[in-house]
């Protein structure tokens, strides 16, 4: 079966007493028109032999106010499973990219595009078959009571149906590209607005508001031809299918004229027919928009699925969260704590070559190099965050299949390099979900406590769209703080202190180290200085190992850097230079 | 006063339709077309009389066929000009979405940082892509549908008229009361359309921070977390959606139903005429019909699109906080720019921030600023790039007060490298110049060079940077501007010493000859000052010459440089 089909089938089972119940309401919507014509013939031949048929009038009305009822309730009750579907496809797609194997393609705006509108594509194509079947109940009746009546101009009046048929799928392989391109390029305009609207600092700060606006303009050009192509595709489909309609009332014209003369095709007859070829069109309608809405909704499948990593369902049942709250997210305890995490030719495609790695329990280890040198790319490869080309992962000896699912809090925490926050309260950035017990201990840890202080709101403040009503050096601790309260047995910190003033970093250092068994990127004195074992890489590879003074005395490299470095306030770099217990003790100069 | 902010809301709404307005040429293209999409259809029943009359008085088969089959040309010449409609109706409602987007675009970016703070990246993307969509959606169905079904309902009108004027009297009068009753439905439809687009732009927000954190949410083990607010956000967005729809299906059955009423009305009426104009009237109510529906089945579209354009018109109403000066003063095209604060409060949504901050820098010199994180430095940088103005006081660049200066003068003197460099989905290239024209390759390339980037292809996409490049970057964009005036806020904190190194001395180049405002939180960086201000909780607590406060040993600068490494 194609992808976008198991996905359909999965969206209308998901909620089948929805789904079902859902479709009923809407099938007297569509089969009472035929109620209406019934009476419209009845009025009509009443007519004809001039008797003022008012209570078929009035019958008339009736059937019309049932079907109006209907339609409010159908559609308010369908609304429930229409966001509840697209609900399901979302959460399976955020999950995967957030706790599973996922991956957000190259921009954030563009994947928001494929959760808004490849997500909606795909409900309306399921959504699509509450119609159907409606057009279906009411072709077979109508066919039926037609036939009943004149079985040649019946079968004639078929015909133009099959032609719509055959015409949506030759159309099918064109409507598919057209409606890629259009969609690629509409979401090249979404994620470009996310782009400017994401860097409006930058664009702001340099006065370049007006060349933005001119690339905006250029995507917005290239949409819109795209955009009128796509439109133009289909609106032939619905144009030629609108058009049969007609064809098949002059059809029912030149065929009745005949039997009209004789007296054996009345007014009412022709009334009846011409009412039930509008409505009958309902049927090729229904399977053209099908049709057409089945290949996008197969390319809006496989972009979602892009999203997510192999294996996983896009359309699984999560069930509905809407009446019930989610159930409370368990954090479970691991009975394993950290003893010694050992890492064996650590190497990753372009930045990162054979790194060998030892981190035991308490430990401080500080990984340092020159920019490029592969120090995010080694702990990111560590974590899971990069792809691995080869190498392995061993926790307390134990070897780690999938460090990306493994290697995550409850165990490891990790600090990256640019905070990330969100535009909820300071409580809810730091808590993400977990209770609230370790609160104010990583807020002091973190060396956040003073700041907190200040602020009148305390954990209620607003941090604003991505924290930036907080300073850097905050939005940093702050992002420490979410770590810790997640009491991991191993804090990950890549080049926390950057934004730090060397009073509240020295303070961080104090409180957090002898905490958590620390795994910090950093080229600063301080930190290199405090470090148990430093990691020296050189353009991907390992080039020193061992304490601070070990590696001035035996790493080229180090003391290339050390040198370079201006020690902040002018200590010198002997002065702090305590011995320190060495892990290792190797330079592997390359 | 709730009239004048009323009148503001109608002028914007007008401002948000003439953006969508099209050219006289297409203007004239889509009248013709619009006019034979109505006239075609309208003719066609006047056959179907022909031949129910005929037929039933006995005319010849010849004849019959002849009206079947001018029955069949007319309706099928309908759909193309219909077809045409569509294609001309969509290319104008391109245009006009086009021009719209982008002054919303424009408008947008020219709101200051404030505004920018208060609204998430992915709720810009809804306002600025979102509703114009929705809008457009809107325009071509108003071309197609409702322009079309109102000149058919006319055509109808006038027709009835001439077969009978009692009948044509009281299709009127239906006309006009189901008209009334429609705008009435429609203005009980606005707000909860607004609250359910509300509530869809909520959702699309919240997702897009999600997308972008992804990492850090994984890194947290907060993705079931994020996972469980989604169902939170998209349940709200159910029960608004409920709600609108509710009252939008209610008015489309309401309307159908009326409508119902009208056509049993007619037949009743035509009871006493001809079996032929019976038929010929019923068709009319069913060419009416059709179209009828169209246009109820829009109303939502409308609806969303109404409330699309309120939000539009609401955005283009906001105000910059930052007031346009009445008479432009331009700083001088070259050379260094002197920095004054006088006397600068600043507070964040009363929320106070700086506090009395004096500062007075000549041309050339350069001031560095050290204290906590959080003591408000970053805001004196913002202050000085004016992205802020102060709540008292006055910040002077040049000796001028900034905010008589224009705001492209400013852009251009004043160059400012801030601590997170924002990078963009793009070339090396457009975020080296951000999307600026360029000429100058050799130039692009030798700063690329100048900072210690010389692999960077220009035209390859901006792959995956780590924060010690992308930092690197930021240097290069602020040497390929020309200011009289730098802040490096934090500028070089995220490289490694080697690096740091590597761009010392062109950062000692971009120095000099130009004013410098330096935040650094590592001492060592401020060698190069020749001011130093201590800020604490929004003041400043010292503040002199480098020299005077390095020979001081009570100072607190001396104090924090011993203070170092230990």
């Amino acid at each position: 079966m194609k992808p976008v089909m198991v996905v359909s089938t999965a969206l209308a089972r998901f909620h089948l007493r929805r789904y079902l119940i859902g479709g009923l309401l809407w099938l007297p919507v569509s089969v009472l028109p035929l109620g209406s014509g019934l009476v419209l013939r009845q009025l009509f031949d009443d007519l004809t032999t001039s008797r003022l048929p008012l209570l078929l009038c009035a019958a008339f009305v009736g059937v019309e106010l049932v079907r109006g009822l209907m339609i409010v309730v159908a559609w308010t009750y369908g609304d429930y499973w229409w966001i509840a579907a697209a609900t399901l496809l979302r959460a399976n797609v955020l999950r995967s990219i957030l706790t599973g194997r996922g991956r957000v393609p190259h921009s954030s705006g563009e994947a928001l595009a494929r959760m808004r509108d490849d997500v909606s594509d795909v409900v309306e194509f399921v959504d699509e078959s509450v119609p159907l079947a409606g057009a279906t109940l009411f072709s077979a009746a109508a066919v039926a009571i037609m036939a009943s009546i004149d079985p040649v101009i019946t079968l004639v009046l078929v015909m133009p149906t099959i032609a719509i048929g055959l015409l949506s799928r030759r159309m099918n392989r064109l409507i598919r590209r057209l409606h890629q391109r259009a969609r690629v390029l509409g979401a090249a305009v979404t994620g470009y607005l996310g782009e400017i609207f994401g860097g409006v600092l930058a664009i702001k700060t340099a006065g370049a508001e007006e060349a933005a606006l001119e690339r905006l303009r250029r995507h917005n050009r290239l949409r819109r031809e795209a955009a009128v192509k796509d439109r133009l595709a289909t609106d032939l489909l619905s144009t030629a299918t609108d058009a049969t309609v007609e064809i098949s009332i002059g059809l029912v014209l030149l065929l009745a004229a005949p039997a009209m003369r004789r007296g054996e095709f009345t007014v009412g007859d022709l009334v009846l027919f011409t009412t039930y070829v509008g409505w009958l069109t309902a049927l090729p309608r229904s399977i053209g928009v099908i049709l057409s809405r089945m290949p996008q909704a197969g390319v809006s499948t496989e972009r979602l699925t892009q999203m997510m990593g192999p294996g996983e369902d896009l359309s699984r049942d999560t069930g509905v969260w809407f009446h019930q709250e989610y159930p409370a997210v368990v954090h479970p305890v691991h009975g394993d704590p950290l003893e010694v995490l050992r890492a064996r030719n650590l190497t990753v495609g372009y930045g990162l070559h054979g790194v060998d790695l030892e981190i035991r329990r308490n430990s401080f280890t500080v990984i340092t190099g020159a920019v490029g040198s592969g120090k995010t790319t080694l702990v990111r490869a560590l974590l899971g965050l990069e792809p691995l080309a080869a190498g392995t992962i061993c926790w307390n000896g134990r070897r780690v299949a999938d460090p990306g699912r493994f290697l995550v809090p409850g165990r490891v925490a990790y600090v990256g390099q640019v905070p990330r926050l969100f535009s909820a309260s300071l409580r809810e950035n730091l808590l993400l979900g977990r209770p609230s017990e370790h609160l104010g201990r990583a807020v002091e840890l973190a060396a956040f406590d003073r700041d907190l202080a200040a602020m009148p709101e305390g954990l209620d403040t607003e941090v604003g769209s991505r924290g930036v009503r907080l300073s850097g050096g905050q939005a940093q601790r702050v992002t420490a703080a979410r770590a810790l309260v997640r009491s991991p047995d191993l804090l990950v910190v890549d080049d926390l202190s950057s934004a730090l003033d060397v009073e509240t970093e020295r303070r961080l250092w104090e409180r957090i180290s002898g905490v958590s068994t620390l795994l910090v990127v950093s080229h600063r004195p301080a930190v290199l200085a405090r470090a148990d074992q430093i990691i020296v890489l050189d353009r991907g590879r390992l080039v020193g190992r061992g304490s601070l003074d070990e590696l001035l005395q035996t790493c080229p490299e180090m003391r290339r850097l050390w040198s370079l470095s201006p020690l902040d306030g002018g200590s010198s770099p002997e002065r702090d230079l305590s011995p320190k217990v060495a892990l290792g003790n190797t330079c592997n100069t390359a | 006063m709730s009239t004048s902010l009323t009148s503001g809301r109608a002028a914007s709404g007008r401002r948000v339709l003439r953006s969508l307005l099209p050219g006289p040429g297409s203007a004239v293209l889509l009248a013709l077309a619009v006019t034979a999409t109505t006239a075609l259809p309208l003719a066609a029943p006047q056959f179907t009389r022909r031949f129910v009359d005929d037929a039933t008085g006995g005319a010849g088969i010849h004849q019959l066929t002849l009206v079947a089959l001018s029955y069949l040309g007319l309706t099928v010449a309908g759909q193309a000009a219909r077809m045409v409609t569509a294609w001309l109706g969509s290319r104008v409602a391109w245009d006009g979405t086009n021009r719209l987007r982008e002054r919303l675009a424009e408008h947008a970016l020219s709101l200051d940082m404030a505004f920018h703070g208060r609204h998430t990246p992915g709720e810009m993307i809804e306002r600025v892509d979102g509703d114009v969509i929705a809008v457009a959606d809107f325009v071509v169905a108003f071309l197609l549908d409702v322009v079309v079904s109102v000149l058919l309902l006319c055509g109808v009108i006038v027709v009835v008229f001439t077969i009978d004027p009692g009948i044509g009297v009281v299709l009127l009068a239906y006309c006009v009361l189901i008209g009334f009753g429609m705008v009435r439905a429609q203005r009980l439809a606005v707000p909860s359309a607004t609250r359910s687009r509300a509530a869809s732009a909520a959702l699309f927000g919240y997702m897009e921070e999600r997308l972008a954190g992804a990492e850090d949410l994984r890194a947290n083990g907060a993705g079931e977390h994020a996972v469980r607010r989604l169902y939170q956000v998209s349940a709200a967005l159910w029960r608004a959606e409920l709600r609108g729809d509710t009252v939008g299906s209610g008015i489309l059955a309401g309307t159908s139903v009326a409508f119902a009423t009208g056509t049993a009305l007619m037949l009743a009426l035509s009871g006493t005429l001809s079996v032929g104009t019976a038929v010929l009237l019923f068709q009319y109510t069913l060419l009416v019909r059709t179209p009828f529906e169209r246009l109820i089945d829009q109303l939502r579209q409308y609806q969303t699109a109404l409330a699309g354009m309120r939000r539009i018109g609401d955005l283009l109403a906001e105000q910059r906080t930052l007031p346009v000066p009445s008479t432009v003063k331009d700083l001088p095209e070259t050379g260094p720019l002197g920095l004054e604060f006088d006397a600068v409060d600043f507070a964040y949504d009363d929320e106070p921030v700086l506090k009395g901050v004096t500062i007075s820098l000549a041309p050339g010199e350069t001031l560095g600023l050290v204290g906590r994180t959080g003591s408000g430095k970053t805001t004196i940088a913002r202050l000085v790039a004016r992205l802020y103005d102060p709540t008292a006081g006055a910040v002077r660049v040049g000796g001028l007060d900034l905010r008589e200066i224009g705001a492209a003068s400013v852009r251009r003197r004043i160059g400012v490298v801030t601590q997170d460099v924002q990078l963009f989905a793009a070339s090396v290239r457009d975020n080296l110049t951000l999307f600026r024209p360029y000429g100058d390759d050799d130039r692009l390339r030798a700063v690329l060079v100048e900072v210690g980037l010389p692999d960077w292809d220009l035209d390859a996409q901006l792959g995956k940077v780590s924060a010690g490049q992308a930092q690197l970057l930021a240097f290069a964009r602020a040497f390929l501007s020309d200011p009289g005036l730098v802040v490096l806020d934090e500028a070089s904190s995220r490289l490694d010493p080697a690096t740091e190194r590597r761009i010392e001395g062109s950062m000692t180049r971009l120095l000099s000859g130009r004013t410098g405002v330096l935040i650094a939180h590592r001492l060592a960086s401020l060698s190069r000052v020749d001011q130093i201000a201590v800020v604490s909780d929004g003041e400043i607590i010292e503040y002199g010459r480098r020299q005077d406060l390095l020979a001081d040993p009570a100072s607190r600068f001396t104090h924090m440089l011993s203070g170092v490494g230990r």
